[in-house]
């Protein structure tokens, strides 16, 4: 049984390499049912099968439910048709909050892109100890983001901060930074830049996937640095940085930790770093509000996919696989 | 035929490991329900810690001692109060809350509308534990049309504080500290000490601490809420005055500069009153013990807020209570601790060490509160104090209240449209 087994599975991985036409061969000679065949497979992935159904499929599903209906988490509400969603569209710290994350999302989705192509390029030099150059700049991430917020709140602390007595020492009087209204936000965006190891880890394969044969015979033709990094590794590393992009933007729109956990909450100064998700969360968890809350999450949602279907149509323009 | 046996016995095996895992995840605290032989635990939650800390610590264990057949499992949760209940609420919704919780009188209004918290009148009635005993606003705010839902344990006042050291400094008489607005803004500007934009020293920053526009609006002589309509009055000309005091204060000392001076400071040993950085802050009744822990050779005292005419001063009130949250499992031996933390002997204990002020008239005379210079400005305002309004919309009305201030402050708006709006919001939710 055993033996059968493995060689089933030899089959499943192979199957997409071997010609259709030998498939169709098999197939109908075993006569198994499709259940037959599928049966172990779905058995030992029936826990993760279960727990997607269970905490996603329908909590997700149920929300577009609740997004209609007064729900309050501890009380069902009743049905209201439209009603959140046109109030939503006359609540000005929703606009709010909508101008802060869209504020966030085109500063730091580009940043990030940037300096992770550029650090990625730093660390794939042929430098001795890069291993050590490229796990200093991975750390990052892997401080907790409530960790990486009070650490930031003392470096930019404005009486006391090491970024502030930097600034001072070079003869200029630095901001209050997140006290501040018009600097709460690029501080938060530096913060954010501050944990880029992961984007740079995938840069890093992409650069790593190029081949070296390029290179070579941009040498021969006698190309510089800058000819090969816009004409070779920008290009090939599209796929890569489409990725990121793609990433970049659904995980900007979500930013939620680092400053609910700078302002407890509160999105001091003046709402100035009350972001999308903050203020969901307080309708939905504070303000007994679940279903307002649930139809700002299916706005996100929309909002998400359609800027990820647009990034997606246009790639077509600017992302070069190799081999193609 | 083997094959099949097997193959039975696999299933079986996916089948077990998948419920036990699944039960595991489910049951994770059903062993913790009861301690050794027949002691209840009473899984009790709060967010205190310093000197509160300590002093729920030694309620519980004069609690223990003297109920050995309960045991209580203290666990602090982080921002619980103020409209920061999210991990109860969780907990309530999801049938698996702790017994006790601590809990901001204010809210108990829109939590028992959502029928989030066990009604213990019942409870109360055969226990004897009746109105008579308590200040006569703490139970009408731990009660939500007409039905008790929290036992109250703590109540204080706000005053502002200040620094005799500094007013001598200034030349202004630290035994007659202003009394009216102009007084108040006259000390505040000798007080100061700014060097370009950092703050040497500030005299007073309106809405630091327990600056609430509650103080503020009430003081002015505004109201919050018409009980008898049941709608917010947040644009109350008063209030709007109040208000626009504050955004004109913002502006003269400008905001972003105060905001690094704030953002720069500490709580604790580290709370800019203790430093001498701050000349005058509104605060409560338990900035006493934190300045006799860290800085007992400060000299200070304390004067009403001022209002605008120099007469009428007022305050509010909050305080803490007990609450039962709904699904609670060990019911009995929770109401148990909540009868003795509320209770006269709780409520010497806990007092006594935190420097609230109890919800029993006959502890705060007891713990010499009314014979203490300072404590005695607090305890005799009293009478004269207001109470945030028992509403179904209390922490929205807070929230939007406070985030009018910012706003105000940092000049966003003027102060009249920002309470307009502020009103129509929390009226709105009101009428739903």
């Amino acid at each position: 049984m055993k033996l059968k087994a493995n060689a089933q599975v030899v089959e499943q991985i192979e199957s997409p390499k071997t010609p259709t036409g030998k498939q169709l061969k098999i197939v109908p000679k075993k006569k198994k049912s499709k259940w037959g065949q599928y049966k172990h497979g779905l058995l030992f992935a029936s826990p993760w099968i279960i727990g997607l159904l269970v905490f996603y499929a329908i909590p997700l599903f149920s929300s577009i439910y609740f997004s209609f209906t007064t729900y309050s988490i501890l009380q069902p509400g009743e049905f209201i048709g439209l009603e959140n969603y046109k109030e939503l569209m006359h609540d000005p710290l929703f606009w709010k909050s909508v101008y802060n994350t869209v504020y966030f999302v085109i500063y730091y989705v580009p940043l990030s892109i940037f300096f992770g192509v550029a650090l990625a390029m730093l660390l794939n030099m042929k430098v001795k100890g890069m291993a050590v150059y490229r796990t200093i700049f991975f750390l990052p991430t892997l401080v907790p983001h409530v960790a990486l917020a009070v650490l930031w709140m003392w470096l930019l602390n404005p009486g006391f901060g090491l970024v502030n007595g930097f600034l001072n020492s070079i003869g200029i009087d630095g901001p209050a930074w997140l006290g501040s209204e018009t600097w709460s936000k690029p501080s938060l965006i530096l913060m954010s830049l501050w944990g880029i190891g992961q984007a740079v880890v995938i840069y890093l394969a992409g650069l790593g996937d190029i081949p070296e044969d390029y290179y070579d015979a941009a040498e021969v033709d006698g190309a510089n640095w800058f000819q090969k990094t816009f004409h070779i590794t920008l290009p090939l590393l599209t796929p890569v940085i489409f990725f990121n992009l793609v990433m970049g933007i659904i995980g900007a729109f979500q930013q939620f930790t680092l400053p609910y956990a700078l302002t407890q909450g509160q999105g001091t100064p003046a709402n100035s770093l009350t972001f999308y998700v903050m203020y969901l969360y307080d309708n939905g968890f504070k303000f007994f509000k679940m279903g307002y809350a649930s139809a700002m999450a299916w706005i996100l949602f929309v909002i998400i996919m359609g800027l990820t279907a647009f990034v997606f149509l246009t790639s077509k323009r600017w992302v070069h696989y190799q081999g193609k | 035929m083997k094959q099949s046996k097997r193959r039975v016995g696999l299933l079986a095996f996916v089948f077990v490991l998948t419920f036990s895992m699944l039960l595991a995840g489910c049951s994770s605290d059903s062993s913790s329900s009861k301690g050794n032989g027949d002691q209840t635990t009473v899984t009790f939650w709060h967010p205190m810690t310093d000197v509160t800390g300590e002093a729920v610590e030694e309620v519980i264990k004069a609690f223990e001692k003297k109920n050995p057949d309960i045991k209580i499992n203290a666990v602090y949760t982080a921002n619980q109060g103020e409209g920061q209940n999210e991990k109860l609420l969780t907990a309530v919704s999801g049938g698996n809350p702790p017994d006790v919780a601590y809990f901001d009188r204010f809210e108990i209004g829109s939590w028992a509308a959502q029928g989030s918290l066990e009604d213990l009148s019942k409870l109360a009635e055969e226990s004897g534990v009746t109105k008579d005993t308590y200040y006569p606003f703490a139970w009408e705010e731990a009660s939500y049309e007409g039905k008790l839902y929290g036992m109250p344990t703590t109540t204080d006042s706000r005053l502002v504080y200040y620094n005799k050291d500094h007013f001598k400094e200034v030349g202004l008489d630290p035994e007659n500290p202003p009394k009216d607005i102009a007084g108040l803004e006259e000390a505040a500007e000798k007080l100061t000490i700014k060097k370009g934009k950092k703050f040497k020293r500030i005299g007073f920053i309106p809405w630091y601490g327990q600056g609430w526009l509650y103080g503020w609006g009430w003081a002015f002589g505004g109201d919050f809420y018409d009980p008898e309509t049941k709608t917010a009055t947040a644009n109350d000309p008063k209030v709007v005055e109040s208000l626009e005091w504050i955004a004109d204060f913002a502006k003269k000392y400008n905001v972003e500069d105060i905001a690094g001076f704030t953002d720069s400071q500490g709580s604790g040993a580290m709370d800019p009153f203790l430093s001498g950085q701050l000349s005058m802050k509104v605060s409560g009744p338990w900035e006493v013990s934190a300045i006799k822990k860290f800085k007992p050779d400060l000299n200070y005292g304390v004067f009403p807020m001022p209002t605008p005419t120099g007469e009428n001063h007022t305050t509010w009130s909050g305080g803490w209570s007990v609450v039962m949250p709904k699904g609670a499992k060990n019911k009995e031996a929770a109401w148990e601790f909540m009868k003795f933390f509320s209770g006269e002997e709780g409520q010497k204990i806990f007092s006594g060490i935190a420097r609230d002020f109890s919800v029993i008239d006959s502890v705060n005379e007891e713990l010499g509160y009314k014979n203490d210079p300072i404590l005695k400005e607090f305890v005799e305002i009293l009478p004269n104090s207001h109470h945030r309004p028992v509403m179904t919309q209390g922490s929205l009305y807070w929230n939007e209240l406070a985030s009018a201030v910012e706003n105000a402050t940092r000049g966003n708006g003027t102060p009249k449209k920002l309470l307009d709006k502020v009103n129509d919001k929390v009226n709105k939710e009101l009428k739903k």
